[in-house]
């Protein structure tokens, strides 16, 4: 079963509809990824998918329950997390304290230690920056401060939104690797991309959004090898 | 020589009352600071908090500083009221309209006081005795305030940095959307900090009470000291808002030494415009 279902979702801004009856669904324990050009409403996807917009039809349903109309920090309570575009940290605190935010849900604080020696392997960085306001680090370190707090939340889904954005290849090929490392402890991972190749190359499975529509899904090496994509994402 | 022994008369009374300006100027900039409203309500909230010590210890013989207890308590239900009745809904709105939502609370609660209580002036009759240092007397009740207020500002500073509402205050503060999405209700961090604001105007004008004769109208000339006071020491930082309060404290100990109280006035709100001017943040702002 589907840990999340995307059914058929309409949303937009004011006047302006953005996704015009886009479906997707998350297996558990698999990392999907959700590629596209800019502008086509991957993050207006997130965004209504997590509660941020209400969606003007269509159903989200997150572990077999209706959430369509909850609000954001419910569902985050429950387990769907996202990361989200512009990384969003808490720049006048301190990085501890942005790890401890991202524990803040019920279900995250007794696990509060663990997660955080899982973040300190994953990303030594952090540990040594610390006591530092979030607002002082690079745009690779706050890349990793606003995964790791997510992590920290101990989601079920984990909904990243443009992971490598902005960020030096090396930086991006360390943070595609501790994506796989999320799927082996369990983790369902959504990954939004616009570098469709990377993408691809780590997911089990992708959607192409176009226009507002799912183009196109499948397991990812399929897409991979599909002459369209690879002519429009992969300028192949 | 006559200046001198002037100004060491009104000097520690400025400064008493100096730390309680900062008190009544901590909850407007908590509010402004969290939500970026300005709580035109400020001013009669605190001459509500006055009447509470009023009603507390004529009517019901409760020493004033117990008597703060509920008079903070209902200073926060009083906050949470009206952040759900007439800030949630324009909180996203231009500042105009939270300008004219909590102008309109304002108004109301002016309004219902007059009728409650009239305008004429209410004493607390409170003594708690006063001693000499120097060539000065210091009144009880204006040392009880200050350490009071000093308590107050340490209260909230704990509680801002120690605890987990007071994170989310900060977190809510620093990025709403982001603590949403990490499962903080931040509708519910929104009001809880409007009630703080009132709670911390309530208290203030609690304190107050028990050194000055107030009425219903009294509130508006500590809302007025807060502003200056806000922007003397940066907003949303309650160490900030304590020592603003205390160098308008002092200046009002200084002043009236050289030149007529009249000037009072004059000189704080030139000093608004000059920071305003100069730096915009506050003296003590972070960023």
């Amino acid at each position: 079963m589907a840990i999340l279902e995307v059914k058929d979702i309409s949303s937009g801004y004011g006047e302006v509809q953005i996704l015009w009856g886009s479906s997707l669904k998350l297996e558990k324990g698999k990392l999907t990824c959700l590629v596209g050009g800019n502008g086509v409403g991957k993050t207006t996807l997130l965004r209504t998918v997590m509660g941020l917009i209400r969606p003007w039809k269509g159903s989200i349903a997150f572990e077999g329950q209706d959430v369509s109309r909850l609000p954001a920090y419910t569902k985050a309570e429950m387990g769907l997390i996202l990361v989200p575009e512009g990384r969003q940290l808490f720049t006048d605190m301190s990085v501890y304290e942005n790890l401890e935010m991202g524990a803040s849900n019920k279900r995250a604080a007794p696990k509060f230690k663990d997660n955080l020696e899982r973040i300190h392997e994953m990303f030594p960085r952090l540990k040594e920056r610390e006591t530092q306001k979030a607002g002082t680090l690079s745009g690779g370190e706050q890349q990793m401060l606003a995964v790791a707090r997510g992590i920290m939340a101990d989601p079920d889904v984990l909904m990243i939104d443009e992971l490598s954005l902005g960020l030096a290849p090396v930086l991006v090929l360390d943070l595609f690797e501790s994506l796989k490392s999320l799927r082996e402890l369990g983790i369902t991972i959504l990954l939004v991309e616009q570098n469709v190749h990377m993408a691809l190359a780590i997911s089990d499975y992708g959607y192409v959004l176009s226009e507002g529509r799912i183009e196109l899904e499948g397991p990812a090496r399929d897409l991979i090898k599909n002459e369209h994509v690879r002519e429009a994402y992969l300028g192949l | 020589m006559q200046q001198l022994s002037l100004l060491l008369a009104s000097l520690p009374d400025g400064i008493l009352l100096g730390f309680v300006y900062g008190l009544a100027a901590m909850g407007l900039t908590l509010i402004w600071g969290v939500m970026n409203v300005i709580n035109l309500s400020h001013g009669p909230i605190i001459a509500l908090g006055m009447f509470g010590t009023f009603f507390l210890f004529i009517r019901m013989g409760i020493n004033p500083y117990i008597g703060l207890i509920p008079v903070a308590g209902l200073g926060l239900l009083i906050g949470i009221v009206i952040y759900f009745v007439a800030v949630h809904r324009v909180i996203n709105a231009p500042h105009l309209s939270s300008l004219l939502a909590t102008f309109s609370v304002n108004m109301i609660i002016i309004g219902l006081g007059t009728a409650a209580f009239t305008t004429s002036p209410y004493n607390v009759d409170f003594n708690m005795g006063s001693f000499r240092l120097g060539s000065t007397t210091i009144l009880g009740t204006r040392l009880i305030a200050a350490l009071i207020a000093v308590l107050f500002t340490g209260g909230l500073y704990l509680f801002l940095y120690k605890t987990r509402p007071g994170r989310y205050i900060r977190a809510v503060t620093n990025n709403r959307a982001a603590a949403e999405l990490m499962g903080v209700p931040s509708t519910r961090i929104l009001a809880l900090s409007f009630g703080l604001g009132t709670m911390l105007a309530a208290v203030s004008g609690a304190l107050i009470a028990t050194f000055f004769p107030f009425n219903i109208l009294s509130g508006g000339s500590y809302e007025l000291k807060s502003f200056v006071i806000g922007v003397l020491g940066g907003l949303g930082n309650p160490i900030g808002a304590l020592l603003g309060g205390l160098i308008l404290g002092v200046l009002e100990g200084i002043i009236p030494a050289f030149l007529e109280t009249s000037w009072v006035p004059v000189i704080e709100f030139a000093l608004f415009v000059v920071i305003l001017l100069v730096r915009p943040k506050g003296l003590f702002g972070a960023k």
